[in-house]
Order: structure tokens, then sequence, then C-alpha cells
């Protein structure tokens, strides 16, 4: 393409957008100020957060908007003072717990209803989706008292386990909706080559199925994962003692229990809490967006 | 009189005649009788009677009994036969042959025995074709094992000891050549690729792909070159020789196993019976129906059943094994009179649970029953019973989605179904802060006290619902304004920075809303940030936590943050798979930019996220967080509300509140009922509307 010249390149009007009008230029520019401000309207709070965190200034409240000195104290604080890594721990091995045993009796719920056409199919599938719409809450009064009766059938069992079979007990209605519409997508001519082939359906589920229907595996799994970062009321109601809260119970006791106050720790604790799972979000953007579409065409 | 078929069917169909002569003159009896006039039939009725009644001197069953107690002689001679021929086999061979060689022995003898009565019964005719059919399969079997077993032996002396004798120094030198060899050749070809790359004669990815096949070839080269040495060559067949000797006669036995259930189907049975009488046994205990009709290891399965029949759920059922409840009698009784370390709320979840136990129970013995009753009918009818390893075949084919899905339907019984029933049942009783060890069936009157808004915790159950209805309304369709705002405007392609944008608005959804509403609600408290900010602004002080109104728009608007980067999310997803010819045929047609958005984008975009976008307002019906969180449900304002909530109290925070805080259990489980209730309603009402519904395809 060396017939024009550079200079002549850039007098043209080389787009396949068309060319604005006044009125369009100006609706552009209106809709960058409006996305702005949007965007100062979510990172304000959130930087506020992050500068008190940081500020060396403030005691047991959060100060804002005056005096900054840049200190780790209330990083300090949280380690030393507070029960924050058992807390971090507890939350971790619930939310794993949980993400692990829902995908483990998801996989299989969701391959069984989408390939198989059993008795009381159907029945069963109206029942779930019943049964989904039934708030965990429910059974808050019941949830304390049932862990007293299994632990005395098995010892063993605290009130954290409770707690994962709960999560995961819920989880499973939905999630088994959602992987089922998209294994249904998943063509069955794959099976029948495969058991043609000689595959149980054992074999089928595991080289074929799961290995294609990762992707939804993979964000319900990350679901059940991050649901008991964001729960409040289930630790609440189930978990007695500070050392076996999960973060949301604990870190609510920065801020709500007048003994063991302590504003800034919050902020500190809560920017800890945050930060990974918003990196993890971004790093997952395309997926969750794509991934939410999908659960809801199939619904 | 029940009819007996003239013929003799198997599964798919295919008739056979009967060879028990005895057994077809009754059936033609019988059908004549069914055909029969009036007159005729007492007549037929006495002829059957009496052909009954001689059974035992029917020409048939005198052979049939002599077939038997021969049987009887042959199969004891057989063992010793057996025993003698293993004892005789010389001791060349492995065990694996020498066991076929016996099997294939027995089966040439039970051949040649049977062979005389397969005209007689079906029974004779079955074991024939079975020894027949494994006839076909041992020597075989054996020939094949026979042969690698030699060459095993061979592989492992003569082979072996050549393969010693060559020199391993120069055939490491010759490895050793062949390798540098080849690298020279790789890393040339790999200079050559990229080289090519340089030229831009082929692209990145072509490059890279080049490169990780030439590695690979390179590598494949070697493992070949590697297997031209002796050694390593003899190792690896020994490897694979012994593999084949432990796989093949597996796989072959189960080609026979196979092979034997196709005679198994093809091969009718002949009984007498005609009502199934074992099936029955089964209400006793099951397994013993099983156990009858010969199906052993079946017979194991349901008797374990039965173990969890007798052993748990009985006992339990009748108050025995209980934590502190007495089975089904403490639902009813909820502890009365017990002394007071027993506490109603026990004898009502252990009620539940025997009860379900009972009901799992019910259905082991009906499973059990329909089982065995299949059998026998289909027996009556001429179709084989199955056999091991057909069952098995069946379960992994038919049964794989009730085995896969036991973990979820535990589960789904015992931790989802238990607090569900226990709430509903609570909410019938009494179960108050005067009453929280002990309490009693109280029918309707806690739902009465909602219905009508009398006392402490009802006079506020209909403010409480306006509230809640209003803020779902309010705070979601806010939410999805301004998310759906948000998606279109950002998705003009002439935007600057989208990915920016995009991040930034992801973070109230990123961020566990926990900590984002605990914070705002300490910059909100009276001393806080925010509180600050507004004095300024308005030149008084505004202490938005202790007005009732400024603090319900607050939350509304704080959701409004919130819930909009989930809708920002979806919608945003949606947005970018609509395909653009859409708004290029759009264009063509002068359609301007509003009415691009108002015809193509907003149909589309709402129509496929409207589900989703209804979980969310069931999402802020029950958003305790949101409002327990920010102010606890306050401002308290006793006047209005009395102690029991606040003015943003919602139904889930309050029945919290009155959960957890105020021991109010029983109203809080009316309310929750309520609440399910109608949540079920509407995901009903949406479900049958939804598209998999409608056609039937599920």
């Amino acid at each position: 393409m060396g017939i024009f010249n550079r200079k002549k390149k850039s007098q043209l009007y080389l787009s396949d957008r068309q060319e604005l009008t006044l009125f369009g230029k100006f609706g552009v520019a209106a809709s960058h100020i409006v996305l702005m401000i949007w965007a100062v309207v979510i990172i304000w709070p959130l930087t506020q957060m992050v500068v008190s965190a940081f500020n060396g200034k403030q005691s047991g409240y959060l100060i804002l908007n005056r005096e900054f000195e840049f200190s780790l104290k209330h990083f300090e604080h949280l380690f030393q003072e507070t029960l924050y890594l058992n807390w971090v721990w507890n939350t971790i091995f619930i939310a794993g717990a949980t993400a692990v045993l829902t995908l483990f009796i998801v996989s299989f719920t969701g391959y069984a209803y989408s390939r198989y056409r059993f008795k009381g199919r159907k029945a069963s599938l109206m029942t779930i989706m019943l049964i989904q719409t039934i708030p965990t809450f429910a059974g808050i009064t019941a949830f304390f008292t049932m862990h007293s009766i299994i632990a005395s059938v098995v010892p063993q069992f605290t009130r954290q386990m409770m707690l994962i079979l709960i999560y995961s007990g819920g989880a499973i209605a939905a999630n088994t909706f959602i992987l089922k519409g998209y294994i249904d997508s998943i063509s069955s001519e794959l099976d029948d080559a495969a058991k043609i082939d000689g595959c149980s359906n054992m074999q089928i589920y595991r080289l074929i199925i799961m290995p294609i229907a990762r992707p939804m595996l993979m964000l319900i799994g990350l679901w059940s994962f991050i649901g008991p970062f964001m729960d409040f009321l289930l630790p609440r109601v189930l978990l007695t003692s500070p050392r076996s809260y999960t973060l949301a119970a604990g870190l609510f006791t920065l801020v709500n229990d007048f003994r063991t106050m302590n504003q800034p720790a919050f902020a500190a604790g809560g920017l800890l809490t945050a930060v990974p799972i918003v990196l993890l979000f971004m790093a997952l953007q395309n997926q969750l967006a794509s991934g939410l579409a999908k659960g809801s065409v199939k619904g | 009189m029940a009819t007996i078929g003239i013929k003799l069917y198997d599964e798919i169909g295919r008739t056979y005649d009967r060879k028990n002569t005895y057994l077809k003159e009754l059936a033609i009896l019988v059908n004549q009788y069914h055909n029969a006039s009036k007159e005729e039939k007492q007549k037929l009725k006495e002829e059957i009677a009496l052909h009954k009644k001689r059974k035992q001197e029917h020409p048939y069953y005198k052979m049939y009994n002599e077939f038997k107690s021969k049987e009887k002689i042959f199969k004891k001679e057989l063992k010793k036969e057996v025993q003698n021929f293993r004892g005789n086999l010389d001791d060349d061979s492995s065990s694996e042959v020498k066991s076929l060689k016996t099997k294939d022995f027995k089966a040439k003898k039970t051949m040649d025995f049977y062979e005389h009565y397969s005209e007689l019964t079906y029974e004779a005719d079955f074991k024939y074709h079975e020894a027949e059919m494994e006839r076909k399969h041992y020597p075989e079997l054996m020939g094949i094992i026979q042969e690698k077993e030699r060459q095993l032996l061979e592989a492992m002396t003569t082979k072996k000891q050549e393969a010693k004798q060559t020199d391993q120094k120069k055939e490491n030198q010759n490895f050793q050549q062949f390798k540098n060899d080849k690298k020279e050749e790789l890393k040339s070809n790999i200079a050559e690729l990229k080289r090519k790359r340089k030229e831009k004669i082929i692209s990145e990815k072509a490059k890279k792909t080049g490169i990780a096949e030439l590695k690979k070839r390179y590598k494949n080269a070697l493992q070949l070159r590697k297997l031209k040495n002796p050694v390593v060559g003899n190792n690896e067949e020994i490897k694979a020789l012994k593999y084949d000797l432990k796989i093949i006669p597996k796989r072959m036995k189960r080609t026979l196993s196979a092979d034997l259930a196709d005679i198994r189907r093809k091969t009718p049975v002949e009984v007498e019976k005609i009502h199934p009488v074992f099936a029955f046994t089964t209400f006793l205990l099951p397994g013993l129906g099983q156990l009858l009709n010969k199906q052993f290891v079946k017979a194991v399965l349901f008797f374990i059943a039965s173990l969890f029949i007798y052993l748990v759920a009985v006992p339990y059922s009748l108050g025995y094994g209980n934590y502190q409840g007495e089975g089904i009698a403490g639902l009813i009784n909820l502890a009365e009179g017990a002394p007071r370390i027993f506490r109603s709320l026990i004898f009502m979840i252990e009620g539940i649970i025997a009860i379900l136990l009972s009901l799992i129970a019910i259905g082991l013995f009906y499973i059990s029953f329909r089982d065995v009753y299949g059998v026998e009918k289909k027996e009556a009818k001429g179709v084989r019973s199955k056999n091991w390893y057909e069952t098995v075949t069946n379960i992994s084919q038919d049964g794989f989605p009730y085995v896969v899905s036991m973990p979820a339907f535990f589960i789904v019984i015992f931790i989802v179904l238990v607090p569900v029933i226990t709430t509903f049942l609570l909410s019938f009783t009494n179960m108050n802060p005067q009453n929280q060890s002990k309490f009693n069936w109280v029918g309707l009157s806690n739902y009465q006290r909602l219905a009508l808004g009398e006392g402490l915790t009802g006079s506020v159950f209909w403010y409480i619902l306006g509230w809640t209805v209003i803020w779902t309304l309010a705070a979601t369709t806010l939410a999805i304004f301004i998310g759906f705002f948000l998606a279109i405007i950002a998705n003009n392609e002439r935007i600057i920075g989208k990915k920016f944008f995009r991040t930034v608005y992801l973070l109230p959804w990123a961020v566990p809303a926990f900590i984002t509403i605990l914070f705002f609600s300490i910059m909100f408290s009276p001393n806080g940030a925010l509180t600050d900010i507004l004095t300024g602004i308005f030149g008084q002080r505004i202490v938005i936590k202790n007005d009732p109104t400024l603090t319900r728009i607050t939350l509304v608007a704080l959701q409004g943050w919130l819930g909009s980067a989930y809708v920002f999310l979806l919608s945003t997803g949606v947005l970018q798979a609509i395909p653009s010819d859409l708004y290029e045929a759009a264009d063509i047609d002068g359609a301007t930019a509003w009415q691009k958005v108002r015809r193509i984008t907003v149909p589309i975009v709402l129509f496929q996220t409207a589900p989703l976008l209804v979980t969310q307002y069931t999402f802020n019906f029950n958003n305790f967080s949101i409002i327990y969180l920010f102010n606890s449900g306050g401002p308290f304002n006793p006047t209005r509300y009395g102690n029991l909530a606040g003015s943003s109290d919602i139904l889930i925070s309050y029945i919290y509140k009155l959960t957890m805080e105020n021991q109010h259990q029983a109203v809080a489980a009316a309310i929750i009922i309520f609440v399910s209730f109608g949540l079920m309603f509407f995901a009903f009402l949406g479900f049958r509307n939804s598209k998999a519904f409608r056609e039937e395809r599920l």
C-alpha cells in the first residue's frame, strides 16, 4: 500500500464508523462524564477504606478527611490482638470443603438429570425447583439443635462441619439446574460414540462430560467457595466461640462489640479479605459474565 | 381361574413352545375353560382338577423325575471326576491353564449329560447351551494364554541371554551417536523455523507449534531407537507380555459372561407357579424373596437393607437409640411431663427424623417387593431371572442415575428437609420466651396473630411486610436501572477506557458485601465521615441512622450501589453477544442511536437476563446482611414498632431478631412459612412460564 503517502492518509477519514455529528460528539462526551462520575462513586468509599486501614492517626474509631500518617499498626493489631488468622483459616476450610462437596454432588446429579430418563425424574426436578426457593435460613431454629443431635452420635462432628453441610445442601438444587442446562448443550453424540467404544457410564462421566463441562464446574466451585466468605447470617447463628468464627462473623466483632471494637483494624481486615477475592474476580471477569448469561438462558 | 400361557415368552417377546407337556395340556384346558360357555365350564373345571390331581402320574413327570434323580447322581460323580482330572494334569502348565482345562473338562461332561435331556426340559437345554458356549471360549483362551506364556518364557530365558551377550558399551555409543545426530537435526530445523518467522513467512503461532512438534518427534525417535538396544527391548517385551497375560483373560471372561447372559435371555424358563408368592415374604424381611428366587447377591444387598430397617429405622421410630426423644411418639407429646433437661425441640426434630427414616424403610420394603414380584411375574411368563452379571450391568445402566444421586438425596433429606419441616411444625406451637424448653401444639394461633396483627409479635408484621415489599421493589429496580444504563453507555464502541470502567464497575460486587456495608455503616455513624460531609453541605447535623425515612433511602441507594455491579456485568455479557449485523442493518435503514437502543438492545438484554433479574428480587427480599449490618434494622421507634423490631427491618431480619435475640421462635417460624410459600408461588409462576417447562423438555 505504498501508493498513498502518509501525509495524505491522516487527512482522510478512514474508519468503519460514521463520522460524528456535533450532537453525537456531545453525546459521547456526556457518556464519558457519566461513566467517570459513577467510577468515582465506586472508588471513593473503597479508597477511604484503604486509606483508613493505613492511617496511624486513628485509634479505636475511624477518622477520615483529616490528618494522615502511614502506619501498619492496625494490621499489627489485627494479627496480634485478634483471632484474624484463625478466622481466615476457618473460612478457607469451610469454603474449600463446601466447594469440594458441592462439586462432587452436583457434578453427579447434573449429569444424571441431563443424560438419563429415569423414573421419578420430572417429579424430583419439580421438587428441586421448589426446594431451591426455600431460603436456607428457614431452618435456623433447627440447625443448632440438629447439630447437638448429630454430635451425640458422632462426637467429632463440629459446628463448622454442620455449616459445610448446610452450605452444600443449599447449593445442590440451584447448581444441579445450572449444570444440567450446561450438560444439555453438550452433544450426546459424544456419549454414544464413547459407548460404542465400550465406555461405561462412569467413564463417560469422567472422561467426556466432566472435561467438557469444566468451565461451568469451575464457576460452580468458585461460587460455592466465595459463598462462605460473603455469608454473615449462618455463622452468626451456628458458631458460638470467636475461635471458630468465619471472617464475616469475626470482623463484625471489631465493629459492633464494645469490648473488641477497633474500626481501623476492621478496615485493615476487610482490605486483606477483599484483595484476593477482587483479584480472582478480575482474572475471571469474562468467564463470570459468560457463565452468568448461560445460566440465565438455560434456566 | 388364572390363565397359563400355552407358549412361553422371553423378555423381548419371542415365543417358545412349552416342553413340559403336563403344563401345556393344563394351559390348553384352562384356555378352553375361559372361552367355553357356561355349561361346558363346569365340565372343564372338573377336568382341570383331575389333571392337576394326576400330576405325578403324568408321563412327562415320570420322565422329569427320572431326569432329576439321574442329575443328582451325575452331579456327585462329576465332582469326583473333576477332582481326579485335576489331580492327573501334568505339572508343566500354569495354574491359570490348569483351571481352564478343568473347567473345559467339566463343561464337556456337562454337555454330554444334558444333551440327552435338552428336548425334555428347558432346564437341561439351558445347561447344555451354557456348557457349549463355555467350550467354545475356553480352548481359544487357553491357546492364547499358552502362547503368551511360551513367549514370556522365551523372552525371559533365551532372549535375555542373547541380549546380555551384546556389547552394551557399543550400543550406548551408537545410541549417543544417534542422539547427537538427531539433536543437530532438531537444532537446524528450529533455526530454519525461526528464520522463516523473522522473514515473516510464517506467524508466531505457527513457529511455536512447529517447534513443539519437532521436539516431540525428536523425543519419539529417541524412544524408538532405545528399543533397538536388545536389553531394553527385551525388558519392554517382558513387560508387555505380562500385561497381556493379566488383561486378556479378564477381557475374554467378560465376553463369555455376556454370551452366557445372552443364552440366558434366549432360553425361557418353565415354572408351575402362576402367582407371585415369594414377593410377599419381603414384607417380612427384604432379601428373603430374592433368596428364594436364587438371586443370591441381590439377596445380600437387600439383607443389608433389612439390617438398616430392623436395626436403625424401626428402633429409632419407636424411641430407642434417640438422643433425647421418643421417636414418632415424641412428635405428639413434645416431651410433656419429661424431666427439665428434656427439650421439646429435640423431641420434635427426632420425631421428624424418625418419620423420614420410616418412610425410607417403607420405600425399601416396596422396592424389594417390586423386585421379587417382577421377577416372579416374568418367570410365570417364561422369562428367566437375571443372574448377577446381568444385574450388575443393569444397575450400572438403568440404576446409574439413582446410585450417583444418593449423596444428594441424603443431604437434601437430612440437611435441607429436616430443618424446613421442623420450622413448619414449629409454627403450630407456642415456643416463646415463656416456653423455651417445653412447648405445646397450639394450632393456627400464630398465623392468626400475624394475620390480625395482634400481640407484641404480630402487631408490627404488616408494617414490616409493607416496607419489605417497598424495599425489594425499590432497591432491586434501582440496581437494575443503574447497571443496565451504565452497561448500554459503556458498550458504545467510541468509549475510551472501556476496560478500566468495566474493572471498576466490578468492584462493588467483588468486594464482599459485608465489608462494604459495615464500612458505609461506620461512615454514616453520628461521628462518621459521611455524616460530617452531609453536615458541611446542609449546614445542620443530619444523622441518617436516627431518621427512619433517611435510613430507608440510604439503604435503597446503598443496595443500588452494590447490586448495579452484578447487573452491569450480566448485561455487558449479553450486550457483547448481540450480533453486530443487527446494528449494521439498522444503520442502513437509517435508525438513530436511540432507536437502536430501544428496538434492539433493550429487548434482547431484558429477555435474556430476565430470569436472573427475578432472582435479584428474591435476593433482596431476603437480603439480611444489608439491613442488619447497616443499622441493625434501626432506628428504633418503640411507639410504632415496639421493642422487637426497628423501622428499617425487613421480614428476614425480623425473623432473625425474633429467633436469635428474643426467643419468639414459633411466630418467626410462621413468618418463615408465610414467606416461603410466597416465594415458592412466585417461583412456580416463573417456572411454569419458562421455555423448558412448556416444551416438556426438562
